[in-house]
């Protein structure tokens, strides 16, 4: 009984040990993100008073984060829906079907996902500049496919590959195609895993920044972390201002995050499908 | 309801073995056949042709007179239970139940008017908003039969439907399923490897091993007339024994008649023809004796008037089951199992000597392992 609770005060301490080191820095980007830059180099660590809620309205209007969270979104948002759409019918297919060069396919998937995506930055600028694709968000979001593509089918075909083959069969019995199966079977038992794969690209490509960098030069195509950037300048770097931008750019993954957290669980911890 | 005929149909994977080989077989209207055989025989291959679900290689199969071979499952008007059930996880049980359904355009009122039916027949009606996974396996169970009564299909394919239940719940539901059989009245193929449920369901049993149908008849023609020495040890438990001994002619006066016998073992074969069995003279054959045509004991009358056999041997081992006891003799090193009364006074290691009728006899070719007729 004594060791139980001691092993439950145990754990306990370090749930709370782990929420603080990942809450802390999130509430200091938070605090500072209501200071001025010059209240921050003030005291580092101090409670916003009085809290510059203007701040944010100076970000999303005068700096144009509105422009590059509508950019980050529309590019994103995109991209992850097609990611998710084709990587569960690419992964449905290795999973289930058998033909000739599956595995093949298979490998040479594997084999991009080790691949550094820096070693190809030069090629997809070239590329991208060939087809008129450069300072585009069509090019960028062509990328962020072709980057994300690879991972996302690798991971929902190790799941797709564990829903026993009788459901397929039984939906073929019931009277169901393989179009029909695959949106009507595949994508609601696969939705754990899905989730994890939205949550994981969509928090990998708000994030992205190399490419966003160097594929897109004109201002008004910016993404949210290429115009953080610009709060910075060789000389001075405008902290408050880019806590502000941070806490602009951080709120969807958030929001993505509550929205799919139960199915990301869910994914994680699936044993068998049943 | 429809009648199903197989004409030699077969199937093979990529350039391997066959899978099923040249299978011949004629499911009548309203029939219950079920396939039967160990695992790995082709049982459940041939089962999913049936049901379109595996492409067929060579042969012809008709559904109601229709050829279906290249007919996707869809349009086949079957429905199929699983061993593991397959109910889709992600639905409730009364969208597992509607889900073949819907897609067949039934209207919506129909639908529900045919779930809830079913429901109330298999006992779901509590259980219509729960998903799967919230279910005991026997109710599983229910809901995938549940899926395919509802349908309504010219052929009901079972996959070894019970063989994940406990052995009570198996009772129950394959008693379910007979009820559930008369009552629709529809043809039924049922794939097992359990030779109770064969024996217990069927209309008629189709032995199969190896990909190949090895006999079909009703359970009890299979059971007291095999085929051969597969079908002799594979329905019936304990399984059939089998002797080799040598075959003899003797006279006595009542005429020739054959026999075969060493020194622990006298088998008269009293059945056959002297002339069906000369060229067997001398020779080793293979003699059948089901567990309980053997009784402790010599036999009461003496071996030459032909009608009992004997054998002699040592107790190895005592079985007491209550309602009866299996004993298991070492007849000069092979082994023989009797089922016997509950009240049995025999001791491991004793010597004992066990009899049973000539008219019990089953006679194998020794080369072929075919069974030789009885002719009398």
């Amino acid at each position: 009984m004594v060791s139980r609770a001691l092993g439950r005060g145990g754990l306990m301490a370090i749930l709370v040990a782990y929420t603080a080191f990942a809450g802390f820095p999130f509430l200091w980007v938070g605090t500072m993100s209501l200071r001025t830059t010059t209240e921050i180099a003030y005291n580092h660590y101090g409670w916003p008073s009085p809290a510059h809620w203007a701040k944010f309205r100076a970000a999303w209007i005068d700096s144009a984060f509105n422009t590059y969270f509508t950019n980050s979104a529309t590019v994103v948002i995109g991209s992850v829906a097609v990611i998710t759409l084709v990587g569960a019918a690419a992964a449905h297919c290795l999973a289930r079907y058998r033909f000739r060069g599956n595995r093949l396919v298979y490998f040479i998937l594997f084999s991009s996902i080790i691949l550094p995506p820096q070693i190809v930055l030069i090629a997809v600028y070239q590329t991208l500049v060939e087809y008129n694709l450069y300072d585009t968000l069509w090019g960028l979001g062509l990328v962020y496919v072709s980057l994300q593509l690879p991972l996302t089918i690798y991971l929902l075909e190790g799941f797709f590959a564990r829903i026993p083959q009788d459901l397929f069969d039984a939906a073929k019995v019931d009277g169901y195609g393989d179009f029909e199966i695959f949106f009507r079977l595949v994508l609601p038992v696969g939705m754990p895993a899905i989730a994890t794969t939205v949550i994981l690209n969509f928090i990998l490509l708000w994030n992205e920044f190399l490419f966003a960098v160097v594929l897109i030069s004109d201002d008004e195509l910016r993404t949210l972390p290429v115009g953080i950037q610009r709060f910075m300048g060789d000389h001075f770097q405008d902290i408050g201002m880019i806590a502000t931008g941070v806490m602009i750019s951080v709120l969807p993954v958030i929001v993505v995050y509550a929205f799919f957290s139960e199915k990301l669980i869910q994914g994680m911890t699936a044993g068998a499908v049943k | 309801m429809a009648t199903v005929q197989l004409e030699s149909v077969s199937k093979s994977y990529g350039n391997g073995p066959l899978a099923v080989d040249s299978v011949d077989l004629s499911i009548a209207d309203g029939e219950f056949m079920v396939l039967l055989g160990p695992s790995g025989c082709g049982k459940s291959t041939t089962l999913r042709m049936i049901a379109g679900i595996e492409s067929i290689t060579s042969g012809q199969l008709s559904i109601d007179g229709r050829v279906v071979n290249n007919v996707p499952a869809r349009d086949r008007d079957i429905a199929m239970v699983f061993q593991s059930y397959a109910l889709y996880p992600h639905m409730t049980v009364a969208d597992n139940l509607a889900f073949g359904l819907r897609r067949r355009s039934v209207p919506k009122p129909e639908i529900a008017r045919r779930v809830r039916e079913v429901s109330d027949l298999l006992g779901l009606a509590p259980y219509l908003a729960r998903k799967p996974s919230a279910l005991s396996g026997g109710q599983r169970q229910r809901v995938a039969l549940g899926r395919a009564m509802v349908r309504e299909p010219q052929v009901f394919l079972f996959d070894e439907p019970l063989s994940n239940l406990d052995a009570a719940l198996r009772v129950n539901t394959r008693n379910e399923l007979i009820r559930q059989h008369h009552r629709l009245g529809s043809t039924m193929i049922y794939v097992t490897h359990d030779q109770v449920e064969a024996m217990t369901m069927g209309n008629r049993v189709c032995v199969m091993n190896a990909g190949r149908v090895v006999q079909i008849g009703s359970p009890l023609e299979v059971y007291w007339n095999p085929a051969d020495t597969f079908v002799a040890r594979f329905l019936g438990s304990p399984p059939m024994n089998l002797l080799e001994l040598p075959a003899s002619t003797a006279t006595s006066g009542t005429g020739d008649w054959c026999r075969a016998s060493n020194e622990n073992a006298t088998v008269p074969l009293t059945l056959w023809h002297p002339a069906t069995l000369a060229p067997y003279a001398g020779k080793q054959m293979i003699i059948g004796v089901r567990a309980e045509d053997l009784r402790l004991g010599p036999p009461a009358e003496t071996t030459s008037t032909g009608r009992l056999g004997w054998l002699h041997g040592r107790i190895d081992a005592i079985e007491p089951l209550g309602a009866e006891t299996l004993v298991l003799v070492s007849a000069n090193g092979t082994e023989v199992t009797a089922r016997l009364g509950r009240d049995v006074s025999a001791r491991v290691g004793e010597a004992v000597t066990l009899s049973f009728d000539a008219a019990a006899v089953h006679l194998f070719d020794p080369v072929t392992t075919k069974a030789i007729a009885r002719e009398r």
